[in-house]
């Protein structure tokens, strides 16, 4: 469904963050991306929702050059993808509802359908009882619990999570650890990027590690190597 | 769901959006509106008095006449003779013939409350006034002419003054300060309209800038450029609006405040009685230019500031 050919990305300063990446990720797989800080996780899976583009290569998104998109329709592809993020990335202003509610509005989805939508999802992840609260009055886990039902409400194909523990205690870690696992049994395709060798030894799927812009490790079951 | 229907609903999205930045927005919006509404009161302000201005003026050049005075010795059936020529100037509008005892009647009625000048005729004893034709032109400019003509005519040696040079000295005076106040309002006007909108500009700038973290993700949940900055542009609208109602109100109280001064001056009666005739019209100029300043500054700010 995935799929990288080639895939080199160099940022102003001749530095490489990504160094001649081939990859391919089929749907419905559990994908962990490992490596240091300034390995390459994050550029990686921003080629993933369209938020960089290769110097060289081509990412392929079932088998759409997304270079190619138009940025006017980039929006548009968006909405397959869900993301998540270490910063969580809520709206301030708006309660837990209107966030997850705000993917939906957007998206020209009927009030009706925002309704129903909405707290279907929010029970899913555990937070429908604090449905009128503000991101400021949640804690870490219970805001990345939000963005989490912010980035399913769409039903995407793919959830992209860069380092979504990064600010959580252990108990809300493993929380959202098997929040993705339901997620991904129920179809959809998760790139994990995480620093957080607990979790990719006890999930025990696919791992891919990065080193310098390099993959040095793509490990179906593999461990934290490096 | 159709597309049209999906279009109306991401407007009424945006709209609501745009509406609770306004409000959110707080002293920064109540800053906003007041700059805007100051650069609109000073504009229609002008426009105002250009009208009542230019209407005064009307007023008087339609009141141009000149008169021209005979001596006393020159019969009656002389003058009527005179303006009978006259009339059959194309330049010349109408010619109303002024007897010496209508002159008087006219004088005594004007200075009825002043004892001295009544006293002043009872000595005399005889009337003093002279007759007259009073001509008017159908265009002012045509007064000069028929002045320097009149003194050439034939009859010259009957006329014993015309007083067209005094009324031409006032016409001009007035040309001059109508013009000046025209010239500085506008100024004025061009002035307040670009700092309100500089202003507003900046307005919306920092409503962008304390949403700036949130476009990104906005646009990574799936936002079009469009849907995230509708709300912007209905901030300006609203900016905009408020300011045109504001402005508005305080229009009418210098109208009011300003009636008595105009009293006479203007066809409607006075200046509230022309505001409240043009209601609408004026309503609808402030909220179109309210409008225009909130969404153009908007304009300005989503293209310099949200690059998404």
């Amino acid at each position: 469904m995935i799929r990288f050919e080639n895939v080199t990305k160099t940022y102003p300063g001749e530095y490489v963050a990504l160094d001649h990446v081939e990859l391919l990720i089929e749907r419905g797989e559990f994908v962990s991306i490992v490596g240091h800080s300034g390995a390459g996780k994050s550029t990686l899976l921003k080629m993933i929702y369209a938020e960089e583009h290769p110097t060289e290569g081509v990412v392929y998104f079932n088998d759409r050059d997304l270079a190619s998109i138009k940025r006017r329709l980039l929006p548009f592809y968006r909405r397959n993808i869900g993301t998540v993020f270490q910063d969580f990335k809520l709206l301030p202003q708006k309660t837990v509802f209107e966030n997850v509610a705000y993917a939906l509005e957007v998206a020209g989805e009927s009030n009706a359908e925002i309704m129903e939508r909405v707290p279907e999802i929010l029970e899913i992840v555990g937070m429908l009882s604090k449905a009128d609260s503000y991101p400021r009055q949640l804690s870490g886990g219970e805001q990345q619990k939000v963005c989490m039902a912010r980035a399913l409400v769409h039903n995407p194909l793919v959830i992209v999570a860069d380092e979504p523990t990064g600010n959580l205690d252990p108990v809300s870690t493993w929380e959202i650890v098997q929040l993705l696992l339901k997620i991904n049994s129920l179809g959809t395709t998760i790139l994990l990027a995480t620093h957080n060798k607990g979790i990719v030894d006890k999930l025990n799927r696919r791992v891919i590690a990065l080193e310098r812009g390099k993959i040095v490790h793509d490990q179906q079951k593999g461990k934290y190597i490096i | 769901m159709d597309i049209k229907n999906e279009r109306l609903l991401k407007l009424s999205r945006t709209f609501k959006e745009g509406f609770h930045n306004f409000r959110r927005n707080g002293l920064l919006s109540v800053a906003t509106v007041s700059v805007l509404g100051v650069s609109l009161y000073v504009m229609s302000a002008t426009i105002l008095i250009g009208v009542v201005a230019n209407s005064v003026l009307g007023n008087i050049r339609d009141n141009i006449e000149i008169s021209v005075y005979f001596n006393p010795t020159v019969p009656e059936e002389r003058i009527l003779e005179i303006k009978g020529k006259l009339e059959g100037y194309r330049e010349i509008k109408s010619v109303g013939y002024v007897s010496k005892e209508q002159a008087l009647d006219e004088f005594k009625k004007l200075s009825a409350d002043d004892s001295a000048i009544t006293q002043a005729l009872e000595e005399v004893g005889e009337n003093p006034l002279l007759s007259s034709l009073s001509v008017k032109a159908h265009d002012p400019a045509q007064y000069e002419l028929i002045s320097s003509s009149l003194r050439d005519s034939s009859y010259a040696s009957d006329i014993s003054r015309i007083n067209y040079d005094r009324n031409k000295e006032r016409i001009e005076r007035l040309s001059t300060i109508v013009g000046l106040i025209e010239q500085v309002g506008l100024t004025l006007g061009i002035v307040f309209v670009v700092i309100g909108v500089l202003i507003t500009f900046n307005a919306i700038r920092l409503t962008m800038y304390a949403h700036k973290g949130e476009f990104e993700v906005m646009r990574l949940v799936g936002a079009s450029n469009l849907y995230i900055r509708m709300p912007f542009v209905f901030e300006g609208i609203f900016y905009g609006t408020v300011s045109a109602v504001v402005v508005f109100l305080m229009l009418l109280g210098t109208a009011r405040f300003a009636a008595p001064l105009t009293q006479g001056a203007l066809a409607e009666g006075n200046m509230f009685d022309f505001y409240l005739n043009n209601f609408f019209l004026i309503l609808g100029a402030l909220l179109f230019s309210g409008i225009l300043l909130g969404v153009v500054s908007s304009f300005i700010a989503i293209k310099r500031y949200l690059k998404v």
